[in-house]
This record gives C-alpha cells, structure tokens and sequence, in this order.
C-alpha cells in the first residue's frame, strides 16, 4: 500500500518542519534523556562508572530528609505566593475595571513589574531588604513599627515569606490583566438585574462577579502555580537556600545535588519529582475548582 | 464625592506599590557610594549623578570606578558588563526574529490547515513547556556540548528558541482563529496555495499579533537567567542578568555599581512594554477569555 499524501498533508509538513526539528533537538530529547540519565548512578566525580539502577534514585530522594525539607518549604512558598498573587489581582483588576481619570497610566503601570528581569527583581528586593542600609528598615522604624535594624532575610521565620513577596510583586501584573479581561467581558446586565433585586455591592460581587471570573481564575491558579513552584532565580540572588534550610526549595535542591555535589542521576530524579508535584496540582485545582464550576 | 476619594487613595497605594520599589533602586543609582551607605537612607539622591553609569560604559577602567568616591578597587567581573549587554542585545534579536519565522508558518499549518497528525503537533509542541526548566538545563548542556555550541551566542539562541515558540504559536493560532474563514477560501479560490494564503491573507491581518510575538521572544530571552548560567562560561557568550548575578553575590562589588547595573537591565523591557502596551496586553490575554 502506497502512502498518498495530498497537497493539505505535504504543505503542513513543510510548514510544521522548523518547529518541530528545533523542539525535538533542544526539548522534547532532553526530556526523555532526562528520564534515562535519572535511571542511572551518575556522578561527574566518578565519570567510568556509571550503572543502570532502575529507579534506586526516585527511591533514595523519596527517604531523603532534605527532599521533605525541600517539598515543605516548596509548598509553602507556592501556596503563599500564589494565594497572594491571586487575591491582590483580583482586588487590582477590580479597581482596574472602574473607569476614572488616570486609569489607562496605571494599566501602563502595572507592566513595570511584569517587564522586570526576575533578576534585578531580586536584587532590588535584597536592596531594600538590606539589613543596613535597605529601605525596609528605615521605613519601619520611621514608621515606629520597629526598634532597631534588622537582618530580614537572616530570619529563618521571615526569609520564605519575603522572597515570596518579590515574586508575588512580579507575577500580581499578568494575573491582574488576565482577570481584567474576564471582567471586562462580564455583560453589565447582570448587574443591573442583580441591582434591580436589591444586591449590595458585596452580593454582587459574590454572585455576579466571582462567578464569571472562573475560568480567568482558574487559568491564574493554574499558571501561578506552575510558575511559582518552580522559582529559582529569587532563591540563587537572595539566599542560597539559607539560612539555615530556611529556603530550600526544591528548586534549590535539584541545583545543589545537580551542580555541587555533581549527582547527575538524583538531580535528573529529583526534576522528574517536581514535574509530577506540578502535575499533580494543576490536575487537583482542575478537578476541584472546575467542578464547582458545572 | 467617596467613590472619588477611595479611588484617589487606590490610585495612590497602586502607585507606590508597583512604583515604589523601581524608584527607590533608581534613586540608589544615581548616588555616590558614601551616600548610598548612609544611616538612614538618602531617599532621594543628596547630589544626583551618572557616576554608576560612567563606570559601567568604560568598561572597567579604574579610574572611572574611584571617581564615584571610593577607594580604587574594581570588581572582577565589571569589564564584562558591557560585552554581557551587547550579547544579550544580540541574542534578543536573533531570538525574536527566528522565532517568529518558525512560528508562524507552524501555527498557519495548525491554524489553518485540516492534516493529520493536527492536535498531536499541538499537543507536542504545548507539552515542551510543562517540563520545569531546571529538569532540562542537564540534559541540555549535554546536547549542546555535543553540538560544540557550549559557550556560544548560538546556544543561547538555540534554546531560547525551544522556550518562546511554543508560546508564540499559541498566540497566533489564537489570531488566527480569529480571521473569517471566507477570507482563506477566497484565496485558494484566486489560485494560491498555502505559501499564498498566508502571505496574502493571514500575515498582513495579523500585524499585532506578530508585534507581540516578537515582544515575547526577546523579553524573555533578555530576562532569562538559569539556561544562560549553565550554557555560558565566560564573558563571549554570558548574558546581562548572569554578569548582574555575579555582581550581587560578590560581597566585594559596590552596592552603588549593583544597582546602575540592574537599572541598565530593567530599561530595555520596560521601555518595549510601555511603547508596545496594547499589543502586549492583547497578546498576553489571548485566549483568557475563551477560557
């Protein structure tokens, strides 16, 4: 049997070409070698012996002790930075979508720290975290908030929460659009008919607004998520996991174990881990979220 | 008379918290390093000048790093700042333009075309990104040291490329879709075939849409840190945010120096997404609304 492609089937393949030699070469091989390399005992300091151990690394990471650190402090983080993110973008957006004079200047705004190379961001948070001369602790102080200077992000308590307050500074534009957009597209209908029925502005907002913004919402959590569980930038600049394993990340593990101690083969199972723990909870606010939906 | 002064206080704590933070690293590069490191802060620079940024653009000469007040010592890496720039500038470019040469022939055919294998190249193409980067950065140094690009322009290229076209395509199929189907008959009705239609009908139409791929590519290859750290090793091939990196983790570099640095990094962006706003927004919320 001759295979016949007609001229629809010849021209995609042409078109699609390009894109997919780039994808193969530089993703999608990376990808499953990836897997390959996290099935072997790979060490850069033992380069001769490398054998195949089946999955002895997911294994030796599952019972790892700074794995749980690391999955713990991942969790927190990405549940505050994109808990936060998400409630302060839809109080944005809200805003936002009030109509006043100045309001496109600070739609024009709102793109600065979305423009911002996540690595000034996390300089200029460490400036400004700076235990000496940052601003935070003049401003504190000014403020009568504090007595005397401190070392923020020495603080064990405090390190997770302010380097989440960076990303959370960066990531709040792009949800805050996505979620203006939704709005917009809300027919102002529905709020006159839920005036008409007495609604507070609050009851509008709960029954009208909310609703409608769902699926923005949704593709805000979703994404946020996957973003944020797996920030590394920040964590590089401002704490090299410290102090301590105040901020160590699972990101931060997979580059230690990775480029320190030179383990290829737990570094590569490690990034299978977090590809899963991303899967996984993208599928769970999918599952949960969208079903109250219907 | 109170919506007016909610929304005026609104406005105001928008303003400074979006602002507040840009400004204040602004304020602190155009100080001396003796007023930079006062207690408390100058927030607002006593004499305001380019100091910072003179030393930055002669490129690591000395005497241009003492005249900004402190004693004459430069950092190791403040010669590479500038070459870092030009890289990252060339890089951007040549990522914007390939990307966006592959990705709309790509997303026409996926767009616009009936063929088999349709949703599998989509999918294929979508499922690249969900891997998180740092999953790849081992792997990747492998094919690319394979390839002999380590430490090159061109790897840099390379894979900036894997990163941004899955998201350009995205955003032109979602155009696309948009354009009326007559218009396409229309064409194959006149004689063209595919490379006409596109040319003729999908690429004159979808002018915004391409402005805001090619935003896309190169702000995020200009702001792309981890692939560059792992891919570059050295001042011919290593990109802004890396020599920036390398300034803030060296305790022995001026925090004065830091901050000119990380202004001359941030400027670029900001500057492309005020004069390209509307396109960027547009591009940014494809799709948000289809949900």
């Amino acid at each position: 049997m001759r295979l016949r492609l007609s001229y629809d089937d010849r021209s995609a393949a042409i078109l699609v070409l390009p894109v997919l030699a780039v994808l193969l070469v530089v993703a999608a091989y990376p990808i499953l070698y990836s897997f390959w390399v996290s099935l072997h005992d790979i060490v850069l300091t033992r380069p001769l012996r490398r054998p195949f151990v089946w999955f002895e690394n997911y294994e030796r990471m599952l019972g790892d002790a700074r794995f749980h650190t690391a999955v713990l402090r991942t969790t927190l983080y990405t549940v505050v930075t994109v808990t936060v993110t998400t409630v302060l973008a839809v109080g944005v957006a809200l805003f936002l979508n009030e109509s006043f004079r100045g309001n496109r200047l600070l739609n024009t705004l709102l793109l600065l720290p979305w423009a911002t190379p996540s690595i000034v961001n996390g300089l200029m948070w460490k400036w400004i975290y700076d235990p000496t001369y940052g601003l935070m602790n003049a401003l504190l102080v000014k403020l009568g908030l504090i007595d005397s200077y401190r070392a923020w992000l020495g603080d064990p308590d405090l390190t997770l929460l302010l380097i989440s307050n960076a990303a959370i500074w960066k990531q709040m534009p792009l949800a805050a659009l996505l979620l203006l957009v939704t709005m917009k597209a809300i027919p102002d209908d529905l709020y006159r008919a839920a005036k008409v029925d007495g609604a507070t502005v609050f009851q509008r907002f709960v029954h009208v607004t909310l609703p409608a913004l769902r699926p923005g919402l949704m593709l805000v959590l979703v994404y946020e998520t996957m973003i944020s569980i797996r920030h590394f930038d920040l964590f590089l600049i401002m704490t090299q996991g410290g102090p301590g394993d105040a901020s160590y990340t699972l990101s931060w593990l997979i580059y230690v174990e990775t480029f320190r101690s030179l383990r290829f083969g737990t570094g590569a199972a490690l990034s299978y881990l977090l590809a899963m723990l991303t899967f996984l909870l993208s599928w769970l606010f999918i599952r949960f979220l969208g079903e109250r939906n219907s | 008379m109170a919506r007016r002064l909610m929304l005026a206080l609104f406005s105001a704590l928008f303003v400074l918290y979006v602002a507040g933070p840009v400004l204040w690293l602004l304020s602190s590069s155009l100080q001396m390093e003796s007023e930079i490191t006062a207690v408390p802060p100058n927030w607002l620079p006593p004499h305001p000048g380019m100091h910072n940024f003179v030393a930055i653009f002669s490129a690591g000469d000395s005497a241009a790093y003492t005249n900004r007040g402190i004693a004459g010592f430069l950092p190791s890496g403040a010669a590479n700042l500038l070459p870092s720039l030009y890289n990252s500038l060339q890089v951007g470019l040549w990522v914007a333009a390939l990307n966006l040469l592959v990705s709309l022939t790509a997303a026409y055919a996926i767009a616009v075309i009936d063929f088999k294998g349709r949703r599998a190249t989509l999918y294929t193409v979508l499922a690249t990104r969900v891997i998180p980067d740092i999953a790849l950065v081992v792997p990747l140094f492998l094919v690319i040291r394979n390839l002999g690009l380590i430490n090159s322009i061109g790897a840099l290229v390379v894979t900036y490329l894997a990163v941004t076209v899955p998201f350009t395509i995205f955003i032109l199929i979602s155009y696309f879709e948009g354009i009326p189907r007559d218009l396409y008959r229309a064409s194959r009705i006149d004689g063209c075939g595919h490379w006409g239609a596109l040319r003729h009908v999908y690429l004159p139409l979808s002018l915004p849409a391409l402005v805001a791929a090619l935003m896309f590519a190169f702000l995020t290859s200009w702001n792309e840190f981890l692939f560059a750290l792992v891919l570059t090793q050295s001042a011919a091939a290593q990109t802004l945010p890396i020599i920036i990196a390398g300034f803030v983790m060296d305790f022995t570099t001026s925090f004065s120096f830091v901050n000119a640095a990380g202004v001359i990094a941030i400027l670029p962006p900001v500057l492309l997404a005020v004069i390209f706003q509307r396109y960027i927004v547009s591009g940014l919320t494809a799709g948000a609304v289809k949900g």
